[in-house]
């Protein structure tokens, strides 16, 4: 007889495994290194698709001078369309895996890091590489960061609902193929200032181009009367500036966050993403935060409701995919954070952090709104 | 792509140093480690943890038009 386990089971029995080779059930040994261990689970529900995604975050110190990383997540996708979103959407199930490993040292002002990430699903394989460089300078005060990564990824169109599976137009030379490549290069840098006791500004900008197919394998635009398959360019350049502020208001404990984001990309899709966040201390081991973010994006300079069938000007690229279109959003977010010691517990589950959070998504499109849900237990160990 | 990059990290080094070094010239005192206490409020660090930063990041890219912006693409949901 054949013992078999649901997925979650799965996590939870792998969780229970490392927390017990990590020891936190048993005594508090001679410690060399600290870490800590996060387990988080997210649900997430919109009109046409609900994700349950069961996470793992390991943190430890490697050694005097390093920091090594890893995670690892389950995507369930239940009663959603291969299509995101389409009008003809019809019921779908899949799963995406995904781990990543990082390691990071100091070497004096200087920290070099790099990591790397691998996720799987049946229509969709990414594997991601890269490296950063931060230096810490004026005691402190200012940082400065430089970084990069390659992503080269794999579309195919395996979850396809029916007989047979399409065929995909990975470009003008490669028009009938089962796979393409999408590859990501993007190159990234930060810079953050502490400006008083109480204030730090931050500054970033991230640019990335995409090569390959960038079209949904399952999703069909409306040309005339007839349903096409989607044609995106096969080439996008995106570029996103971003800056914050953090203050500290201290008679009261109070935290106040601001910040606002540009982006812009070379299918003339442009977003301003402004947010302003409080987080309040109630004590030393509670905080409560709650966080606004506007959203608001033009369409990408292809994309059409519709497409008229006999202009081959028009239907060069066509698109139904609605997160290319003219629409504005709102995100509103409740967060509460409880440290161990909140409970009276002790020894190393004093340090633990209880996590939760509420988030209400408001999306003027066919996505419609959407809930998301956390929980999450952050423990530390040393070993 | 290795054009617009340069030209747009030597923009973002020039702004950064005029932003950094007006900060640093204008009177801002150097906040040394011990004047550091509200500095190291969670709050006041970038307090989202990997886990809660890695689903909104693939959750806005699966939404919004604007994905990126936080130097880890790819990942991958077969939702382009």
């Amino acid at each position: 007889m054949r013992l078999q386990l649901a997925p979650s089971t799965v996590f939870v029995l792998g969780v229970l495994g490392v927390l017990g080779v990590l020891g936190v059930f048993g005594p508090v040994p001679p410690a060399r290194g600290d870490g800590t261990l996060a387990v988080r689970g997210v649900y997430y529900k919109e009109r046409a698709t609900r994700v349950m995604q069961p996470m793992l975050d390991a943190m430890f110190d490697a050694g005097t001078h390093g920091v090594a990383t890893g995670h690892f997540l389950v995507d369930a996708i239940t009663s959603a369309s291969a299509s995101s979103g389409a009008a003809d959407a019809k019921p779908f199930t899949e799963k995406r895996y995904e781990a990543g490993l990082g390691y990071a040292h100091e070497l004096g002002v200087f920290t070099l890091a790099g990591d790397a990430k691998y996720s799987t699903e049946s229509d969709y394989v990414s594997r991601y590489l890269g490296a950063r460089a931060q230096a810490e300078l004026g005691q402190k005060n200012t940082v400065l960061g430089l970084g990069g990564g390659i992503s080269l990824d794999t579309v195919s169109a395996a979850a396809a609902q029916g007989p047979s599976m399409p065929t995909l137009r990975c470009d003008a030379a490669h028009p009938v193929a089962t796979s393409c490549p999408l590859d990501v290069y993007s190159l990234f840098a930060s810079a953050s200032q502490i400006v008083s006791r109480n204030a730090v500004l931050g500054v970033s900008v991230d640019v990335s181009t995409l090569r390959g197919l960038q079209s949904n394998p399952y999703r069909q635009a409306i040309v005339g009367e007839s349903l096409v398959p989607e044609r995106h360019p096969t080439e996008r350049t995106r570029e996103a500036f971003a800056a914050s502020a953090r203050y500290y208001i201290a008679p009261t404990g109070t935290t106040l966050i601001g910040a606002y984001r540009y982006y812009r990309d070379s299918w003339q899709v442009h977003a301003h993403t402004p947010e302003i966040r409080i987080v309040q201390e109630a004590g030393y081991d509670v905080d409560a935060s709650v966080r606004y973010r506007y959203y608001t994006q033009d369409g990408a300079y292809f994309y059409h409701a519709r497409y008229p069938p006999d202009d081959p000007a028009m239907t060069q690229y066509v698109s139904d995919d609605v997160k290319l279109s003219d629409f504005t959003g709102h995100t509103f977010e409740a967060k509460l954070g409880v440290l161990g010691e909140a409970f009276d517990l002790g020894g190393r589950w004093a340090g633990a952090r209880f996590e939760g959070i509420l988030e209400y998504v408001i999306q003027h499109n066919r996505f419609g709104n959407a809930v998301i849900a956390h929980v999450a237990l952050t423990l530390p160990f040393d070993y | 792509m290795v054009a617009a990059a340069v030209r747009y990290f030597f923009w973002f080094a020039i702004a950064s140093a005029l932003v950094l070094g007006g900060l640093g010239s204008s009177g801002c005192v150097v906040v040394r480690a011990h004047e550091r206490e509200h500095l190291a409020k969670r709050a006041m660090t970038d307090d989202r943890s990997p886990g809660e930063a890695r689903f909104f990041g693939h959750e806005r890219g699966s939404r919004e038009g604007a994905e990126g912006g936080n130097g880890q693409p790819g990942g991958g949901c077969g939702c382009n």
